[in-house]
């Protein structure tokens, strides 16, 4: 009788460890949660100059039908050298990741960046469009 | 056997708890029956040459034993003419001022000595020292030796130190003014006019101007020879052509610089360690209190030019500027 407890102690400890190391909560390749959302949209942008102090002359627009946004810099601002700022819905991330300075200065091929929904299934690309103030 | 060791153990711990739960009764502490000293210095930051290291020297000795008779202060590398030590004493009043009480006669310099003797019967005094840095420590290394004497023979020494002297050269409140006085050299850590600028236009580095253009924000400018974009309206001397870097960078001001209440200061390392190739020859759009990092073409100076104060009427601004020669 006690050999037979001994025996159903033993597997039942194996199938608990078994269940209790099955991943419940996914994550990707960042080790970001990926959740059941699926908006995708950018809610808000900033562009910051080389001293941290924004060069937009006024509020980006931002399109999430067209996937545009529109901001106008400052006159003279340095395009090589500026720090895009995504605010994003919850849960998204975008690609490629902004890990510092970003080259804006040609003008005639727009930097786009892709927003990725919580879920991982929604893919959508913005288009950045700069315009430098003239005289 | 077993209950024996339990029994001394329970008696040492008993003994134990006994003896920490003693309390130590507080006891004034009594005087020190000599001549004593003491030390603190009183500026912060890097020692630029040109500027004071200022410390507070403090001596006393109980009445009953005599009065103080001289306080010397030895500094490794001889100061500058300006260097003192304080005559008077100083307490601070009810309305917080210090008031100072005259103790002795003016210091006296000699070599790397500075000495005040003492004319007042006093026994406790504290005196200010005022290193002014000299031009021959740059970079190096320089140490105090305080020392005091007493009536009745004693004496006492204190030492402060080493402290580095930075490589960097500052320059304050220098004005500019839009096509009038607008051409600035980091070389020469001056403003020119444009006649000078003419006789010294291989060294402009930067061109100060003051732009209000409808539909665009300029405002207060520094830009440099090369930038003709950003310098409308500007004639240049003839042979200024120089591309500077720089890069406008706000919230940085430095405590010699802007003499504000900001505990920020720049530092040798900042500019040896400073990385702006990257950065544009021109800066638009500038503001009171903001500043550029700046890099001569040449690649010998980095500078760091802040704007104290800006007047759109006048058309001008006032600027201070800190340079460090590369090596």
């Amino acid at each position: 009788m006690l050999k037979y407890i001994k025996w159903v102690t033993a597997m039942m400890l194996a199938v608990g460890m078994l269940v209790s190391c099955k991943e419940e909560f996914p994550v990707d390749e960042d080790g970001l949660l990926i959740t059941t959302r699926s908006q995708c949209y950018v809610s808000n942008f900033e562009l910051l100059g080389p001293d941290f102090q924004t060069v937009r002359v006024e509020n980006a627009v931002i399109d999430t039908t067209a996937q545009t946004i529109n901001v106008k810099v400052f006159y003279g601002t340095d395009l090589k050298n500026l720090y895009p700022q995504f605010s994003l819905v919850t849960d998204a991330k975008l690609e490629p990741k902004i890990i510092g300075k970003e080259d804006f200065s040609d003008l005639s091929k727009p930097k786009q960046y892709t927003v990725v929904s919580g879920n991982r299934k929604v893919r959508k690309t913005y288009t950045v469009n700069l315009t430098v103030q003239t005289p | 056997m077993k209950h024996t060791y339990l029994y001394c153990f329970l008696v040492l711990i008993g003994m134990v708890s006994l003896s920490s739960c003693e309390e130590e009764e507080y006891a004034i502490p009594t005087l020190k029956q000599e001549l004593q000293n003491d030390v603190i210095k009183r500026t912060l930051g890097p020692n630029l040459v040109g500027m004071n290291i200022e410390f507070a020297y403090a001596m006393a000795l109980p009445k009953t034993l005599g009065k103080l008779v001289s306080a010397e202060v030895t500094a490794m590398i001889d100061g500058a003419e300006a260097t003192y030590l304080e005559n008077r004493s100083f307490y601070t009043n009810g309305s917080g001022e210090d008031v100072g009480i005259e103790v002795g006669s003016k210091s006296v310099n000699s070599g790397g000595k500075t000495t005040v003797t003492f004319t007042k019967d006093t026994s406790a005094a504290t005196l200010r020292y005022f290193y002014r840095i000299p031009t021959t420590a740059r970079g190096k290394e320089v140490s105090f030796q305080f020392t005091a004497k007493a009536s009745n023979g004693q004496s006492v020494s204190y030492s402060m130190g080493p402290y580095k002297i930075a490589e960097m050269d500052m320059v304050l409140d220098l004005d500019v003014v839009d096509s009038t006085k607008a051409f600035i050299s980091i070389e020469d850590m001056a403003v020119y006019n444009a006649a000078d600028a003419a006789a010294n236009a291989s060294k402009i580095d930067l061109v100060y101007l003051y732009r209000s253009i409808p539909n665009i924000t300029f405002s207060h400018g520094l830009v440099s020879p090369s930038a003709k974009t950003y310098l409308p309206g500007v004639i240049l001397p003839a042979g200024a052509t120089r591309s500077t870097k720089v890069q406008k960078v706000w919230n940085l001001r430095d405590f010699h610089l802007a003499r504000l209440q900001y505990g920020v200061y720049i530092d040798d390392l900042d500019f040896q360690q400073l990385n702006i190739s990257a950065a544009p020859d021109y800066a638009i759009n500038m503001r009171a209190e903001a500043g550029v990092w700046v890099e001569t073409q040449d690649g010998k100076y980095r500078a760091y030019v802040y704007v104290n104060s800006v007047n759109n009427n006048t058309k001008s601004a006032k600027i201070s500027i800190k340079r460090y020669l590369m090596k």
